[in-house]
């Protein structure tokens, strides 16, 4: 210390201003100590570990980390770019909220103020536009990091579920903000979505059971979600609630929670080598987080300069748009909707995504592949994980790029102004066809996987399929279908062959029986959807099996 | 690139495109317009200035100069309670904002800074700070962009808004809304004519207005409110309508200057529905309707409503008096006009006009079936067919009407025609009916007699 003590000079014999005297008066005096524990920064091990520790903010990070959970290319800091929007969205949606006011009469013109009157208003309508949209995209991303590197095994079976929850509230928070413009956009895609709920079976009035209930227009689900029987005043601000306080204290509340439990549960990452060093958290990690999150602002930021937020005229219940969609992560189910009941689409389906997320790490009892990425170790869980996704947003491409006026096929590069002939006419089979198929599906399919004990050679087994599709299609072909439903045949056929039956046998056949059925019975649902939009696209379809008394038309 | 260029590289991106951001949002496109209001009129009296010699006066000026060369800039808008309409119009139309220019007048010619045409009497009878712009204008009075404000009304395949501005003539519409007596009104004469010619043609006959009128077609007494998604885009395609002028004008305009089959062609050789459906009813106008017939009747269409106008401001008229005749044929003639006859069987009933599929006289029904044989068919040419019927029997097939699914049809295949007789029995009666009878066996051709 003595080397500070004179104060340098200047050759003039004036006295130079001394930073260091400074900054070290400063650091040293009763209001810098009171606010930050600690002395002069010296960049030691124990500066770096009390950074972390001494902090509010950074003390749920643990001190040191493992060197693969600071590369780009294990976390792709997806899960930190989500929680990143979450926060832009809270502070433009709050910055949003000075100026809009829940009421029919008010909402799309303070839309308009915005846009026109308010400094910045349309930046902060952009962003919290395209933060939103993105949110959607990178908590699905962030699942998919988080599965591929089996990082819901155990223990983190709890935080998966979670996850999962909180992927469900941020298409929902998405989906209530959706309203709030007043605009037809917003009142059809909202419509849409909510008649959804009206067909829940018990809960809704279309749905089977509904009216065993007792449950009519005015007081089944819908209506509650709604406060009305159609979209209105009372539907606005109950989404405005629940855009902007309910669901984001829910949020909140399990985000701490998914948080906390990352760090008591350890991060995921496996090492490279059992003996390796573990690294520092300051400035490893949180560079790299800053990075993440600086960079997801700037690309939040140009976008919106760039592009702006759709808003089209004002909200009419009266004319309804042609075609009304969904809100784009919801248009996937709407597509379901061609294939299937409503209350199946819209209601089971879901419901079966949701709590088949959830029983995933329940399922998967095998140890391996925890904190890289493997396909060699995990083939069948990310072979069929990653094929759920596909089929997803393949739903959603169709749906929302491949429908036009009267939700016909319009292919991307078409014109909605051409007018389409109607598809050729739908059929269904009859009950007891369907029945057996129904019923051979789900038997055969479910049990035969696992009572076949021997390895199947993948090379015969594609010859055998084939064989079998060829003498299928020769029977079809005789029995008046055309040679341009063959291509279709041949796909789904050998889809359902791979991913419904051989990889499951090859992979889980091991399992004990309730793991086993339980999975099966997951995979053999998922590859029904998409067995059904073979038969609905290609062979005109309607429904396999009807039961006209529960409307279980599938 | 090193963490540290990394971390740099981004802290300075954000910031500058914050700063992109804020300046593209400061320098609004209404700022060009407003300032350069200020500057013209600064530079206007800056030349009054050299012509001035009395130093006060001279100061006077000056100091006016300078206040206009620094006015600040600002967002001028003009909240219209009663009509629930919040108007930010003279933002750029600066010379229309009465506490930055009470006198209304402005010496430059061009938009947006010019004044309000006739002052007088538009301005002073509707005080802009009562009605608002858009109240008269249309457009959208929140918006503060060229484009925003005035056109743009579609946005690739949705409608971003309704109502673009209203230009003359079509803005004597405007008038019409509020004003019952609008005939008399100076400056109203388009829409009076339009209203006369709606009469003439007999468009009555066929569209109700508010309930008053035939019942074939749609009701017109709120064509102006119609919402743009009711109309298929590929109409407005066929129709020859450019995607920036797709509005409720551009689609009267069009049944009125062209041939309505050719763009609501609907389906009438059955190829996208289960039952063919016949192309739009509305015979073809636009040989006897001039381009001017044509904007004066879309003004006065666009004049009908049924936005509530708080009463205060709406200016009654009480109904035309029946006129009296003496003559029952003079009198026929004249309900034959007032039910609006001529829209179907022609002026003075002397050509039937188009009925889609229906088998017209003198038609051939072995000839192929194709839509322009089809179209051929019309109703029938009163002065040649009224002279085979009775008193009785003709009293009887206008009080009884002829349903569409009676009507001959040219292709057996083909749709309904779809134009047909409607009962009159509750409309047309008592002396009306007789006279009109009257009337009409006046005019039937003379039969030869044998």
């Amino acid at each position: 210390m003595a080397d500070i003590v004179t104060p340098p000079v200047s050759p003039n014999g004036r006295k130079r201003l001394d930073f260091d005297q400074i900054k070290k008066t400063v650091i040293d005096s009763q209001i810098w100590r009171s606010i930050f524990r600690g002395g002069v920064w010296k960049d030691t091990p124990r500066d770096r570990a009390a950074h972390i520790i001494g902090n509010v903010w950074l003390h749920l990070h643990p001190v040191k980390v493992r060197k693969r959970a600071i590369e780009w290319t294990y976390t792709w800091g997806l899960g930190g770019i989500s929680f990143m929007l979450f926060l832009i969205l809270t502070l433009t949606g709050v910055l949003l909220m000075f100026y809009y006011r829940p009421t029919i009469d008010l909402a799309y013109r303070d839309m308009k103020d915005l846009e026109f009157a308010v400094t910045l208003g349309k930046l902060m309508r952009n962003a919290h536009r395209w933060s939103a949209q993105a949110m959607v995209v990178f908590v699905i991303l962030h699942m998919m990091r988080v599965f591929l590197t089996a990082a819901y095994k155990k223990p983190r079976e709890f935080n998966w579920g979670v996850g999962v929850l909180l992927l469900t509230f941020t298409l929902f928070l998405s989906f209530t903000g959706y309203l709030l413009p007043w605009d037809q956009l917003a009142i059809w895609a909202v419509t849409v979505g909510t008649n959804m709920a009206g067909a829940s079976p018990f809960l809704g009035n279309e749905g089977p059971f509904g009216s065993l209930m007792g449950m009519r227009i005015n007081n089944d689900i819908r209506f509650t979600l709604l406060g009305g029987t159609t979209v209105g005043e009372n539907t606005l601000l109950r989404f405005y609630v629940l855009h902007c306080v309910a669901v984001p204290l829910l949020v909140g509340v399990l985000l701490i929670l998914h948080f906390w439990r990352i760090r008591k549960d350890s991060f995921s990452a496996a090492p490279r080598d059992p003996n390796e060093e573990k690294v520092e958290v300051w400035p490893n990690l949180i560079v790299r987080e800053y990075m993440a999150a600086a960079g997801c602002v700037l690309v939040i930021l140009l976008w919106s300069v760039l592009q702006n937020a759709p808003l089209e005229v004002v909200a009419n219940p009266n004319v309804t748009p042609n075609p009304s969609k969904a809100p784009w992560y919801f248009v996937g189910l709407q597509e379901l909707l061609v294939y299937f009941d409503p209350w199946i689409a819209g209601v089971v389906i879901p419901t079966v995504i949701i709590i088949g997320l959830m029983a995933i790490p329940y399922l998967d009892e095998d140890p391996r592949g925890v904190g890289y990425y493997s396909i060699r170790e995990r083939p069948f869980a990310n072979t069929l994980f990653l094929l759920g996704i596909a089929m997803w947003f393949i739903l959603i491409f169709i749906g929302y790029f491949c429908r036009g006026p009267n939700y016909q096929w319009y292919w991307p590069w078409e014109s909605w102004l051409k007018v389409k002939a109607p598809p050729p006419p739908t059929w269904s089979l009859p009950m007891w066809a369907g029945g057996l198929l129904l019923l051979a599906y789900f038997g055969l399919g479910l049990v035969a996987p696992k009572l076949i004990q021997k390895d199947i050679n993948w090379k015969k087994a594609f010859l055998w399929c084939g064989a079998a599709l060829t003498g299928f299609s020769l029977i079809c072909l005789f029995q008046g279908i055309t040679w341009d439903r063959l291509p279709w045949l041949y796909f789904f056929g050998f889809a359902y062959f791979l991913f419904g039956f051989l990889v499951p046998q090859r992979y889980i056949r091991t399992l004990s029986w309730t793991r086993y059925i339980v999975t099966m019975s997951l995979v053999l649902m998922m590859m029904g959807v998409l067995l059904k939009m073979g038969l609905r696209l290609g062979f005109d379809i309607k429904y396999v099996f009807t039961l006209p008394q529960f409307s279980l038309n599938i | 690139m090193s963490l540290r260029k990394l971390f740099n590289f981004f802290n300075l991106s954000i910031l500058l495109v914050f700063l992109i951001a804020f300046w593209i949002d400061y320098h609004r496109e209404w700022k060009i317009y407003q300032r350069a209001y200020y500057q013209k009129t600064a530079d206007s009296l800056g030349k009054k200035l050299a012509t001035l010699s009395d130093p006060e006066q001279k100061k006077a000026l000056k100091t006016q100069i300078k206040f206009w060369r620094k006015h600040p800039l600002e967002i001028k808008q003009i909240i219209a309670k009663d009509l629930g309409r919040v108007d930010r119009c003279i933002t750029c139309h600066v010379a229309m904002d009465e506490f930055t220019n009470p006198s209304l007048t402005s010496d430059i010619p061009e938009n947006p800074y010019k004044a309000h045409p006739d002052l007088a009497v538009l301005v002073k009878n509707h005080p802009l700070q009562k009605y608002g712009c858009t109240t008269c204008h249309a457009g959208q009075g929140l918006s503060t962009t060229l484009e925003e404000a005035h056109y743009k009304v579609t946005e690739g395949h949705t409608v971003v808004w309704e109502e673009p501005i209203l230009k003359q003539p079509y803005i004597q519409a405007s008038c019409a809304k509020c004003h019952a007596d609008f005939e008399k009104l100076r400056g109203a004469e388009m829409a009076a004519l339009g209203k006369d010619l709606f009469q003439k043609h007999g468009c009555i006959g066929c569209h109700q207005l508010k309930g008053v009128g035939g019942v074939i077609s749609v009701d017109l007494g709120d064509i102006a409110d119609k919402p743009l998604a009711r109309i298929a885009p590929h109409n407005f395609e066929e129709a020859g309508v450019p995607h920036d002028k797709y509005s409720v004008q551009s689609w009267i305009e069009a049944h009125l200057t062209k041939d309505p089959m050719d763009f609501v062609s609907n389906d009438p050789l059955g190829k996208f529905n289960a039952e063919p459906i016949a192309p739009s009813g509305m015979p073809p106008y636009y040989k006897e309707l001039k381009e001017k017939e044509a904007k004066a009747l879309t003004t006065y269409l666009l004049s009908l409503s049924n936005k509530s106008i708080p009463k205060d401001y709406y200016v009654y008229a009480s109904p035309k008096p029946e006129p009296n005749f003496n003559n029952a044929v003079e009198h026929g003639k004249y309900v034959f006009n007032k039910y609006g006859c001529q829209g179907c069987h022609g002026m003075d009933a002397k050509l039937g006009r188009r009925n889609f599929n229906a088998l017209g006289p003198g038609q051939d029904s072995s000839k192929p079936w194709e839509i322009e044989e089809m179209a051929k068919g019309q109703e029938p040419t009163l002065v040649d067919v009224v002279g085979t019927y009775t008193r009785g029997e003709l009293k009887k097939k206008i009080q009884d009407g002829v349903p569409a699914s009676s009507l001959a049809k040219f292709n057996p295949d083909g749709p309904i025609p779809p134009l047909y007789m409607p009962s009159w029995r509750e409309k047309i009666k008592g002396q009306e009916l007789e006279d009109l009878v009257s009337y009409l066996l006046s005019i039937a051709k003379k039969q030869e007699s044998w």
